[in-house]
Formats: C-alpha cells, structure tokens, sequence
C-alpha cells in the first residue's frame, strides 16, 4: 500500500511539474521579460540610438547604417555593391529610395506603411508600450523555435498588425517575432529571428544579432544617446 | 521484492524518457519537401467562406489533410491545422466575428478508408491557433451550427463511431462557446445525427437526421430502426419523429436541406427500400415523392450534400456522384456541363457565397473547383496538395522517381527533383482508378499499377500503354479473394521477383506474363467474412471495397529470396524458407505479446541486418481498437516483443528499418510518423515539415540519395533528403555540447539540374533537394550568447570563406556555395553589379572547415572532388577555367581600384561644395575625372530597363561567364579576356594622365598618395 502511495506521489509530481511550465501567467511572463531586456526605466531613457551591422550573402558583405531618435525619425543606409539605398520614416511622411529596385528617386511610403512604421518611432520594445497603444496580448502556450520550446504570445494592434512572439522560457528573451501584416488588399507574413542578447552599458539589453530565414545580419558596432543632425531625416532625392 | 522492482522500473522509465534528449526538435532544420502534388489533389470534406469578404477567404476541411485556408478565392492555400487531427468533418465560421472558426474532426463519408477524428477545435485568430474544446470521443463530426443571433450556442451533429458501438453519438449542444457540451439528441449507441438544420428565420426550429449505421471490416450496413428524420421547435430541447409522406422505414442515411431565403422549402433524400427525393412546402411537417435520377439518390452513405441557392428557393444543387442542379425547386435536375473538362466524380461539400450566388466552391474526391456561374461550369484549384496515398515505391534513376496510388485518383509517378523544383506539371498518370500499389520495375522502363480489388496491369511507362496481368483461378480453385487494396511487390533480394496475393500467393519472373501459385489459402478463410454481395444495407453497396479473408501484404527478406513473409486482412502472419514449398503461420505467437488476433497486418518488414529478424506492424481499428500495434521478433517469429510506447497515436500503418543503422526505426500511424534511434525504446514525433498527426500510410528509404520517402493519406507525398546525419546520431554525439559531423565528399559543379523557368501561378510546388552536402553540426544546447561562424580553408590554409552559422539546439544544416569570396564592388554605379556576389567555384583538394563557437574553435577536414561525370569539363580545363575567373578577377579588381582612385579625388575636390564651386581648375579636374569614371562604369542610366555597358560591366560578364562555366572556355571567351585587360590599360593611362594634369593646379589637395 505505502508502495502504491509513492507511486502515486511520484506520478503526480511528474504530472505537475509537467504542466509547471504551461501554467505560466501571461503577466508574469512579461513581467520577467521586461526584466530580463534591462527593465522599463532603462528603456525610458533611450533616446537615440546608431547601429553598424552587416550581414553575408553568398561570402558577400550588406552593410547596414540605422539612426534613430525617439519620436522623431528613423533612418536607415543599406550599402550593396557600391551602391546605397535609404529609408525614412518621420511623423510627418516616410520615403524610401532603392536604386537595386530601379527606383530613381525618393518613393514615398503607402499611408498604411506609414501607419505602422510611425508606431515604432517611441524606441521601446513591444511588451513595454502595448498597453497604452491599445494592442491585446493573448498566449497560445508553448511552441518550438528552433528546438526551444518558447512561449507563444500574440499581440494585435489597432491596425490589425498581428506579432506573434516566442520567448525562451530560460532567458525570458525574444526569440523570435512572426509578423502578419494587411496592407493595400494582401497579406503577408515573415518571420525574424534574434540572438547574441548583450546588455549595454545604459543598461537595456539587445539582440545583437537577427535572422530573417536566408542570412544573418550582425551588429558591429552600436551607440546610444549620441547627437543626430535633423537633415539625416530629410528625404535627399 | 517485486513492489520495490515496481517502484525502481517506474522510476527508471522516467528517467529513460527524462535524459533521453532526442527528440523531433533536434531534426527541425531537416525539413521535409512535400510533393504533394495538386495535380489530383485529394477528398474534400468540407468548405466554408467568410460572408463579408467578396467569398475571397474560405477554409477547407479535408479527409486527411487537415484544414487549408485560402484568402484569395483559391489562388493559394495555406495549411493552417498542422499540429492537429488531419480528418476533418465539419467547419463553421462565426460570421459576426470570423476570427472565430470552429472544426470538427472525423470525416463523416463512411467509407471504408474514412479516418477518425478526436473532437472539436476552436480558434478566435482566424485559423492561426486552434483550442481542443470537447466531443474527444465522437470520432465523426458531420455539421457544427452557430446560432445567428447569440455565437456561444453552438450545435453539433455527431454521427460517433463507424466500426464499434459507442454513447458518444447524436445532438451536442454548447451554450458557452464550446467550454462545455451537453448531448441534447440520443437514439442509441448504434445510431447517431448524419446532418442538422436550423431555420434561419426561427433558430429555435431545427431539423436531425438521425442514421444508424455500422461497418464491419467484411461488410457495411446503413439502415435501421434508429434512422429517422427528426424536428424540433424549441431549440434542440424537444424532438419529434416527421413520417407523414416519407416513404417506409427503415430509413438509413437521409440528406436534407432548407432554401435559407424561404425555409419552409425542404428537400430531402431518403435512403430507405424505396430510396428518393422527397419535397416539403410546410417547413418538414408533410412530403411528397419526387422522381429523381440515379445520379440524385445514389450511394446515400457517401454522397450527403445537398444545397439551396442562399437567394433563390427554387436553385437547387446536388453534388454527389455527378454535379446535378435544378432550377425548380428539385423538381427536375440537370448535370453541369463538362465545357472546359472534367470536373472530379464524388463530391461532398459546397458552399455558395451568400452575396454573390452565382460564386461557390465545391469539394470532390479530387480537390476544390471554382464556378463564377452558379455551378454550370467549374474550374479546379491546383494548389491543394491533399492527395491520399496509399503506398509510395522508388527507383534507381537519377533523379529517382517515386510512385504511388491514391484514393479515387489512380497511380502516379514523378521525379523527385526536376529542373526549377517539382510542380504539378511534373506528375505522370500511371493507373486508374483507385490507385494502391504502384511498383517500378527494376528494368526502368516498366511499372505496376493497380485498381480496387485486385485489377492490375503492366505499364509501358514510355507511351502508358497497359496490360491487364491479374492471375485468373484454375477451375480446381476457389473464388479468388482480392483485397481492396491488394499486395502487388518486388523482391527485397531479387526485384526480379513478382509477388501479388489474393488468397494465395502469385510469383512472377516475367513481368506478370506467367504466375505460380506459390502458397495454399494463407487466410482463415472464415466463410462468414466472404458474404461481401450481401453488403450495403438498404442500398446495395459492393464495390470490393470490403473483400476479406485476403492477403494484404507480402515482404521479402533483403537477405534471401527464398525467405517470404505474408500477412493478411483477418490476422494471418505467415513465412515460408523454401520460396513457398512450406508456410508457417505464427500470428498466434504475435498475439501472445498483445497483438489483437484479428488484426490486419499492415507491414511486414524483414530485417536488413538479420534474416531471423522481422517488424511487423498491426492494426485493429475496423474492429474499433485503435491501439499502436508494433511488435518485432528475433527467431523467426517464435516469439514476439511489443514495441509500444506513450507518445504513439493512430493505429500503425507501416514500420520500417533503416537501411544501415539497424537501432533507427519509423513508424507511421493514422496519426503521425515517427522515430526512434535505439532499436524501439525511445521514440519521438516527426514534425520536420510534416503535420503533427499525418496519415503517415507508407515509408521508403532511398538506398542512394539515403532519403526518407513518406506516402501519407491526405497530404501527398514528403521526401526528407539525406538522412545520414539522422541515422549517424548516437549517445556518444547527443552527450556532447558541440560535435561537428564530417562532411561528405563534395562534388563540385553547380548542381544537376538548371533554372526551368518560373513557377506555374496557381500550383503547388515543391522545391528541389539541395545541390550540394551542408556543414551539419550538433549543438546540445541552442546558443543564447555569442556567435557562430563557419570558415573554410584551403590547404595552404587561406581563408575560402566566412559563413555565419546558426544556433539552434540539436542538428544545424549551414550550406556553403563551394566558391571564395567575392571582389568588392567600388561605389558610384547606378546599377548593381552582380560580380559582388560571385566566385569562381574552387578547385578539388582538401579543405579545412573551422566551427567557431565563441572562443571555441572546431576543426575537422573534407575533400572537394572533380565531378567527373561531366565529361564536357575535363579537370584540366577546370583548372583552365578557374585561373581565367581568377585571372577577370583580378582585372575587376584593377578596374575597382581605378573607380576608388576617381572617386577619391572627387571627394576631396569637393569636401568644401562651397569653395569648388567658385574654382574653374577643380571643376576642370572633376569633370575630366568624371569623364574617366564614365569609361570604366556606368553611370548615367538610372532605369533598370536602359543598358549602359562600359568597361565594368563588361569584365563583370565575363568574369561571372567563367565562374559559372561547366564546360571549357570557347576561343572567343578567352580571347575577350586580352581585349578587356588593353581596354583597361588605356582607360587607366588615361586617368593617370587627368590627375597629372591638374592635379599641379588644384594646390587645395595635399593627398597625393594615390598617384603612387
């Protein structure tokens, strides 16, 4: 009978520990994730940031330029066979120019782009602002990433925008985002993956590398807070 | 003693199954190509849309290939139920808030090679997620109803068990979403509801078809006592039996609809001893006869769809055998016209978008088709691969084909790589019918393929001529038994060998021109299973389909010809040493480990490594068990061992041996394939690319490309390329935190096969298996800090290139394009320039591959060898190509450094625009530099579609010419090389001479180092 009673105790705990994991609040997870990228008042007191990357295509170098400054704009330099091609995005328009596209000139951004693009301009990961941007959040448990088993959370915002994101349950980090995105009558969906978490010196805590399924683009170098000349907003031609 | 034996055993497995880190994770990144095809695609079960969307976003439900959605009126597909049950019976969308989408799994078309599936899904993202939420035991869902006005109540019709009395039968009903279930409607454990109504203009109004019903796995029976047609008025509360001018019960399985724009418009199709059309005009409570045709009221148990026009009460549509409408309420019906082809017999779903009723799509046997007519005419939709499989065969070619039956669309072969990946276009049709076996033989020029219950012919597969070859009894033997899907086989030792089994076993070895009987009846021959022209139940229904007491499988042993296994329908298992003089039957002795005695023998697999060793799959679901039945002997069947264990779902279809590591074991199920790497103890899910719960029916292994060929029943066909890295994982590699796996040989060329144009719109497509091996490596644990980097060397230890590489737990795939790095690409064109990302392809020789893992470096060798089957490129002239790409290289480069020259110059004249602008000497000195620039690039063509050669883009030409050439140089492409190289040597003269020149009168710029 005491034998049966430990088979049974040592069942149950089985069974607990395995549903452990799945019973994770949604709160806490965020919680622990907000913690784990450097917490809000860290975030909070970015206000610029430049970043250097670059990434391989076929023994290659595509090197990347991107300056941000919170709430204003965004600008990023893609340099590609000698040749470099930019995007903008302000409060007050987005525009982009590729001439590998055969684009000539400056192409303005559709208004739904803009939309979606100018949510971004606050600098502050997803989990931090999604409550007073009006998104909802909703976990769909646990789903393999690239043999991790992460949490599912989905988070659509007012736009109908849909990002599912997967975070390790180990090191509460993204690991990677799908995004859904209606824009002018079609859908589309693409995947990024994030890796190489470093925590910088201001304290926040960044993926120093990010997939998008055919090449991996690496930071080099990376500065925060540092001054920007407005005119680097400002659509050239 | 034996309690604490208990305690430590328990304590072990969890331990077993605890540190055992191998799982299907560990595989991610082998990623399965499915094949599909859509070319036949597969059985449809079920299609809803979306109201306010144009009917632009339906979903289809399928008999085993889960759920597909497609948001652009069936231009694409996408799969989104992979993780889950792949029978689907029933869809319903909530219209008020599509998000929300209810499935019921469990096909509810009854025939005998239905699925079963484990209860209701919701999802409230449109398909992305889907909740498991009750009914886990009904086995079959035929309709799920959302109430108009309040979307928590929720209707199920729920048919239950084919093969096995059960409760879990009738009317379900939930008033919360789905979060809990009452059962509102119940005959009994034989009977169950075939469809629900509810009067749009009254919900509380709702009609049940209730149909009692049962196979056998020797026979069908539709029809009862429980049948009826049934009505309520409260809501589901309260049900009352409607009789008055139906005909005479029994009734078996009744069709009905209402017209949603008039409800009391009603017609039904009554299986009963006189089986017919009926019409209501007063909302059921009276009906009237109506004649109809054969193809209206035929085969009532697979053909339940009937449908009214949203609009119009008078447009009526039968899809069944034929697709049939009326345009007088069901008085008289009229076939669709066959104007722009064929469209698929045997249908079961059709939804008509309520806004536009001259749009709908219909489900067949074959796939989704489209009418923009109201049904008159139908285009199909080819990018639905939901193909139901029966068995998958290969052959030696290069690239290897693969050959299959399918349920309803005959037998297929295509290649498994062809030039620009494997589309529709690529299938070749080998065989009607149902199609089952489909066997290449080992002459390459022919292949077997046959029909339901035995019909098969010869295929000369040049032309697809066909000779029937089925062996005919003798007049001094019985009736020959052929199953629905009979055994057709090659000899494991001798391919020459042919086998087919009715009763007994057939052996030819000339292509099935002459047969020997090699066996008496390997069968029980229990004659009260052979009464298959009884079968049907009201409606005669005898179409082989259940024929027993036959042989289902025969196997010979790869190690001996004269060694033959057969297994039949009704639990035989038996083997013969001596070609078929002796049998031996010993399916007793599998029972004795747990196997049910009755059990189908699904596969025999004698083993590859030991001729006294068999795996044996079993399955017993027609007689409603759905236990995994695996079980494997050492002895030559005198004994048997169970492999089972917790994870497995579905009952088994096929277990098979790898082909050089006898510990790793597949297994496929009516709900998934899997794996296991210790000869049976540890077993895990295959999910690489691959549904969750897959009708995994068949699986090969191909002896040369080492490639895992999956045939499933609703999905198509899956190749996982290359399984080496699979089958060379061990204990002494998955304890490791790093190991890198050594490389095999790498053949250098740029693959077998070209572009072959762009992708078909509005297929399915599969891609092709890659050209080359990866750099495969284990990771214990997935990176979370730090990087990975893969670099190659030559054996003068050179760098070749730098690969990122990836950080994922378990196996990583990295691929290298076999070239150096690319030349850099000075700045200031207006184009791309594509010799940016090109190489020459490197030369044979050994090469070092070093795995950087943070501070950790890996390094392990591999060879890169000449491709001598090339006979165009000789290695001679590989050299010679690969130092002209080299030589045009380093000419690129000049050119480069000429462009970095000008470019340097420039900047510095106009580091201050303001003062440039007021000096005549800098203007001078630009606008000649410019001039130069202008030879050795281009430059002032902005428009992708204005050409503007010059010197750069010219060597780039050529030099890519060379780095992708497989065959020697022509005379003028070396002689190019000269001419590019004067070309440059004047051009560069000349800017030298522009800087000389004014470079004295431009004092402003001290830099003078780039003269030098």
């Amino acid at each position: 009978m005491k034998i049966k009673k430990l088979a049974w105790l040592f069942s149950l705990l089985i069974l607990m520990s395995s549903i452990g994991g799945n019973a994770q609040n949604l709160d806490e997870i965020i919680t622990k994730h907000i913690s784990a990228i450097g917490g809000k008042d860290n975030w909070n007191k970015l206000k610029s940031m430049r970043t250097e990357s670059s990434m391989k295509s076929n023994g290659a170098d595509i090197v990347f330029k991107s300056i941000a400054v919170k709430d204003k704009g965004t600008r990023s330099d893609i340099i590609l066979m000698g040749m470099t091609g930019w995007s903008i995005v302000t409060k007050e328009g987005g525009w982009s120019m590729y001439p590998w596209a055969g684009q000539t000139k400056a192409e303005a951004m559709t208004a739904d782009d803009l939309k979606m693009a100018i949510e971004e301009l606050d600098m502050l990961e997803d989990f931090l602002t999604y409550k007073e941007k009006g998104k909802s959040i909703d976990f769909y448990g646990m789903e393999d990433v690239d043999g991790t088993e992460c949490y599912k959370i989905k988070m659509i915002d007012k736009n109908q925008k849909e990002s599912t994101y997967f975070i390790d349950p180990d090191t509460y980090m993204t690991i990677k985002i799908t995004s859904k995105v209606k824009s002018n009558g079609q859908e589309n969906e693409y995947s990024t993956f994030f890796s190489n978490y470093e925590k910088l010196p201001e304290g926040i805590v960044m993926p120093m590398s990010s997939t998008n399924g055919w090449s991996e683009n690496r930071i080099t170098k990376i500065e925060v807070n540092v001054a920007v000349d407005d005119k680097l907003f400002v659509p050239t031609k | 003693m034996k309690k604490y034996l208990y305690l430590v055993s328990l304590f072990t497995t969890y331990n077993l199954l605890a540190q055992s880190p191998v799982n299907s994770a560990m595989f991610g990144t082998m990623e399965t190509r499915q094949l599909g095809p859509g070319t036949m695609s597969g059985r449809i079960t079920a299609i809803e849309g979306v109201l306010n969307d144009e009917g632009k976003t339906i979903y289809v439900g399928t008999g085993g290939g889960g759920v597909w959605k497609s948001s652009n009126a069936g231009t694409s597909y996408k799969s989104v139920f992979d993780k889950h049950c792949q029978s689907i019976g029933a869809i319903a969308i909530n219209q008020k808030n599509p998000a929300i989408v209810y499935v019921g799994s469990g096909e509810s078309n009854m025939r005998n090679s239905v699925s079963i599936g484990d209860g209701m899904y919701k999802s409230t993202d449109g398909g992305d997620n889907w909740k498991k939420i009750g009914l886990d035991s009904s086995e079959h869902i035929s309709r799920i109803i959302i109430h108009p006005n309040n979307p928590d109540v929720i209707y199920v019709a729920v048919p239950g068990a084919l093969w096995s009395d059960s409760k879990h039968r009738g009317v379900y009903k939930s008033s919360n979403g789905g979060q809990s279930w009452e059962k509102i409607f119940y005959i009994d454990d034989k009977t169950g509801c075939a469809e629900l109504l509810m009067d749009p203009s009254n919900p509380d109004i709702m009609f049940a078809s209730m149909w009692q019903f049962r196979r056998q796995p020797f026979s069908f029976n539709s029809g009862g006592n429980g049948s009826g047609l049934y009505k309520s008025v409260d809501g589901g509360k309260t049900w009352r039996e409607i009789k008055n001018g139906l005909p005479a019960k029994p009734f078996g399985r009744i069709a009905m609809n209402l017209a949603p724009s008039d409800p009391k418009q009603m017609l039904a199709i009554v299986e009963s001893k006189q089986s017919g059309l009926y019409i209501s005009s007063d909302g059921g409570e009276t009906w009237k006869s109506q004649s109809a045709t054969m193809n209206t009221c035929a085969r009532p148990f697979y053909f339940s769809t009937i449908v009214v026009d949203p609009k119009d009460s008078k447009r009526v549509y039968r899809p069944a055998f034929q697709f049939a409408y009326s345009s007088d309420g069901g008085y008289s019906f009229t076939e669709a016209s066959s104007e722009g082809g064929w469209v698929h017999s045997d249908m079961h779903a059709l939804w008509i978008n309520p806004v536009h009723t001259n749009m709908m799509y219909l489900g067949t046997d074959g796939g989704v088709y489209t009418s923009i007519d109201k049904g008159v005419t139908w285009r199909f939709n080819h990018a639905l691969p939901v193909g139901q499989f029966y068995h998958v065969a290969f052959d030696m070619q290069e690239p290897y084909n693969v050959y299959g039956g399918l349920q309803d669309n005959g037998s297929w072969k295509a290649p498994s790589a062809a030039p620009g990946g494997i589309g529709n276009g690529n299938w070749t049709r080998v065989g009607g019918g149902d199609g089952f076996w489909t066997i290449p033989d080992v002459d390459g020029k022919t292949a077997y393929s046959e029909y339901q219950g035995g019909n098969m012919v010869r295929v000369e597969l040049s032309t697809g001529k066909m000779e029937n070859i089925q062996p005919q009894k003798t007049s001094q033997e019985e009736k020959l038994r052929w199953n629905w899907n009979t055994p057709i086989v090659t000899g494991a030792k001798n391919p020459k060998n042919l086998y087919v089994g009715a009763q007994y076993l057939y052996k030819s070895n000339d292509q099935g021109r002459n047969w020997k009987r090699i066996s008496g009846d390997l069968t029980t021959n229990d004659k009260n299973k052979q009464k298959q022209e009884e079968s049907g139940g009201l409606s005669e229904d005898n179409t082989s389909a259940e024929n027993h007491c036959t042989i289902f499988n025969i196997a010979e042993s790869p190690l001996d010809e004269n060694t033959i296994w057969v297994g039949t329908d009704d639990g035989n298992l038996q083997f013969t040493l001596d070609g078929g003089k002796t049998w031996t039957n010993v399916s007793m002795n599998a029972a004795k480990c747990g196997i049910a005695k009755q059990a189908w023998v699904s596969s025999i697999e004698p083993s590859h490594f030991d001729k006294n060793t068999v795996y044996v799959s079993f399955e017993n679901h027609m007689y409603g068990d759905h236990q995994t039945y695996v079980a494997k002997s050492i002895d030559m069947g005198k004994t048997f061992t169970r492999l089972n264990h917790k994870i497995f779902t579905g009952f088994a279809h096929k277990i098979k041996e790898d082909l050089v590591n006898k510990e790793l074991l597949f297994l496929g199920t009516e709900m998934g394939l899997f794996a296991t790497l210790d000869g049976g103890i540890n077993w895990f899910r295959m999910k690489n690319n691959i549904p969750e719960y897959v009708l995994a029916r068949d699986i090969q292994i191909h002896p040369k490309t080492h490639d895992l060929i999956v045939a499933s029943h609703g999905r198509g066909i899956f190749i996982l390329d290359d399984i080496r890295t699979i089958r060379n994982l061990n204990k002494d590699i998955w304890d490791k935190d790093v190991y890198v796996f050594q490389t095999p040989d790498i053949i250098l060329n740029n693959g077998k096969l070209g572009w072959g144009g762009p992708e078909v719109s509005g297929g399915w497509w599969a891609g092709n298996p890659s050209d080359h091996p990866s750099f495969d490596y284990f990771f214990k644990q997935r990176l979370n800090s730090g990087k990975v980097t893969l670099e190659v060397y030559d054996d003068k230890e050179k760098l070749v290139q730098s690969i990122p590489g990836t950080i994922r737990r378990g196996i990583n795939k990295v691929s290298w394009n076999l070239r150096s790095t690319p030349p850099r690409v000075a700045e200031g064109a207006k184009k791309m320039d594509g010799a940016g990302f090109t190489a020459p392809m490197v030369l044979p020789g050994k090469y070092t591959l070093k795995l950087i893992v943070n501070d950790k470096v890996y390094t392990s060798t591999f060879n890169c060898v000449h491709d001598t089957a090339n006979k165009d490129l000789p290695l001679e002239q590989r050299k010679l190509v690969y130092e002209k790409a080299m030589a045009i290289q380093q000419l690129y480069n000049k050119v480069n450094k000429s462009i970095d020259t000008i470019n340097y110059y420039q900047s510095l004249l106009k580091s201050d625009s303001v003062a440039y602008a007021k000096r005549k000497n800098a203007i001078a000195f630009f606008t000649d530099l410019e001039k130069q620039k202008g030879e050795l690039m281009g430059i002032t063509k902005t428009s992708i579609f204005a050409d503007e050669k010059r010197l750069r883009e010219k060597v780039s030409e050529l030099y890519s010419t060379f780095c992708y050439m497989e065959s020697a140089p022509n005379q003028t492409q070396l002689e190019s090389i000269t001419d590019l190289e004067n070309d440059y040597s004047k051009i560069s003269a000349e800017v030298i001479k522009v800087i000389t020149k004014h470079l004295p009168k431009n004092p402003e710029i001290k830099e003078k180092k780039r003269l030098d």
